[in-house]
């Protein structure tokens, strides 16, 4: 145990730099998830069938072991040479957050009490209206607890996205394996947990200061 | 001011919910639409604001054919309120009311003042409920904050259906009563769905009854009480129509009517009720029991003789059959 704060005390800027490349990869993915999965599922309300297919394949891409999916990016990628490193990474987390995001964002907006979006009608808003002022905030819970999900997601399997190169707190830990490091596999599962806690702490602060008070 | 013409509901290419409906309501007109469910009130309700589509006859609102209209334009134009009230939990009371007047582009100080001016109306505190959320009032408030919002750009006409439904029934009639009181300041153009006979005769100046889409007797509730235009009118009125159209009187229209003089003699076991009690309730106080007459007495405290029995059968005679 007193091996293990001796490393991490020793190794402290090392291991503050691979946390600050592992947040910068996983913010990044997680607000380009977020531009894409959020208008897809408020698309997807206005069309079942398409729905139902997209959903599938997000579930799919959930069920591809990532290891597996980098791998199938490595040839893909090389075409404009980004065979491994931060881009493949990027993509591939991308792609993961896309069904909490997706799926969460529908279900709010579906789940809208169909009297109140039959009241909004009535009364004469347009749908865009509707959208910004009734759906949205009403469905704000669920789009952000399908965006917490996915980011603590993306820090999870950010960690193996270092086997491509990608750096990150993943690359403590494949080292540690190599060199039979325990106290650096140690670190780098320690910081990627606080890592997960810290941006779910965080994200749940955005999520109260961002939803009415009046919707529970 | 609202005028159906010919107007046809098919669903599905087959199903005719709403049947060739002709009907006018005037300006200032509480209308009720009543009929068991699935008789296509609430479907003719939904045409007038376009929120169901007119599948053949037209209707017409101040002159204007609806579907010649701005869908939003007009909806905005017309109050409209729904059994579950339909408040939207993400915003405060005085947001949910304004709703309209924001849309519209008012601005701040006149929504302010409108706001005020409503909640006086439908008898809550501007201030203290300004802040509050949907889910902190009680049914009952909620349900008149949603008629305060249909009103709140001043519509000339309002679309309500069942918006007292879903209250419980001491709640209901407080409710209505103030609504009623409220109709009285205001006049709107009102159609009103209900699929309660008490609520429509209390509240209707006059009622549409429907079945499979079409209307069976569009008339005062006096009217459809005492002269029932078919089987299924009578029948959905109920056997014990005479009883329910009592409520349609005042006592003082039974005084005026039979010319009830105060009597100078000292009755003996009697009871007061004002001049102002409907007759329904007169009855059932005779019928309990609590006195064998009921002395009269005006807002002055005025006595105008007593109610028997025996005076509530002459004036029914006289009025309701017509003899």
């Amino acid at each position: 145990m007193i091996d293990f704060f001796n490393y991490v005390q020793n190794d402290w800027d090392n291991i503050f730099a691979y946390t600050m490349e592992h947040l910068q990869l996983v913010s990044l993915a997680i607000v380009i998830a977020i531009l894409i999965g959020v208008p897809l599922g408020i698309y997807l309300t206005t069309n079942k069938y398409l729905a139902e297919t997209v959903l599938q394949v997000a579930s799919i891409i959930l069920t591809i072991p990532s290891i597996a999916l980098f791998g199938i990016m490595i040839p893909i990628l090389s075409i404009i040479n980004q065979g491994i490193g931060f881009l493949p990474a990027l993509i591939a987390l991308v792609l993961y957050s896309q069904l909490p995001i997706i799926r969460n964002t529908y279900t709010a907006i579906q789940n809208v009490d169909p009297n109140i979006r039959d009241a909004a009608k009535g009364i004469g808003m347009t749908t865009f209206q509707r959208l910004t002022r009734v759906e949205i905030p009403n469905g704000m819970p669920l789009i952000m607890a399908g965006i917490r999900t996915a980011t603590v997601l993306n820090i999870g399997i950010g960690a193996i996205a270092a086997f491509i190169g990608s750096g990150g707190l993943g690359v403590l830990i494949n080292s540690g394996i190599s060199r039979g490091n325990s106290n650096m596999v140690l670190a780098g599962a320690v910081f990627v947990s606080l890592l997960a806690l810290v941006a779910d702490f965080i994200l749940k602060f955005i999520q109260k200061r961002v939803t009415s008070p009046g919707v529970k | 001011m609202i005028d159906f013409k010919n107007v046809t509901k098919i669903y599905g290419g087959e199903v005719k919910a709403v049947d060739d409906i002709t009907m006018s309501v005037n300006e200032g007109e509480f209308v009720i639409l009543l009929g068991p469910s699935g008789c296509g009130k609430t479907t003719l309700l939904r045409m007038v604001n376009q929120l169901e589509t007119i599948t053949d006859g037209e209707i017409n609102v101040n002159g204007q054919n609806v579907k010649e209209m701005d869908k939003i334009k007009m909806r905005r134009n017309i109050g409209y309120v729904i059994q579950s009230n339909g408040l939207f939990p993400n915003m405060t009371i005085e947001k949910n009311t304004m709703i309209v007047p924001d849309l519209l582009g008012w601005d701040r100080k006149k929504k302010r003042d409108r706001f005020n001016y409503l909640m006086d109306l439908i008898g809550l505190n501007p201030d203290e409920y300004r802040k509050r959320y949907p889910h902190e009032l009680s049914g009952g408030q909620q349900q008149r904050i949603g008629v305060a919002r249909a009103m709140a750009s001043d519509p000339p006409v309002m679309l309500m259906d069942e918006p007292f439904g879903a209250l419980d029934p001491i709640i209901r009639e407080k409710v209505q009563d103030e609504f009623l009181t409220i109709q009285k300041e205001v006049k709107k153009t009102i159609l009103f769905v209900s699929h309660d006979i008490d609520e429509a005769v209390k509240m209707g100046d006059k009622i549409s009854l429907l079945r499979q889409g079409q209307i069976m007797q569009y008339a005062s509730p006096t009217e459809m009480l005492h002269r029932p235009k078919n089987d299924f009118v009578s029948e959905f009125i109920g056997k014990d129509r005479v009883l329910r159209s009592m409520s349609l009187y005042t006592v003082n229209d039974l005084v005026e009517a039979l010319g009830l003089k105060s009597k100078e003699e000292d009755i003996q076991d009697t009871k007061e009720i004002t001049i102002d009690t409907s007759l329904r309730v007169a009855l059932s106080m005779l019928l309990n029991k609590e006195a064998d007459e009921l002395l009269i007495t005006d807002d002055q405290g005025e006595a105008h003789g007593s109610l028997t029995f025996d005076l509530i059968e002459t004036f029914i005679n006289r009025e309701v059959r017509g003899a």
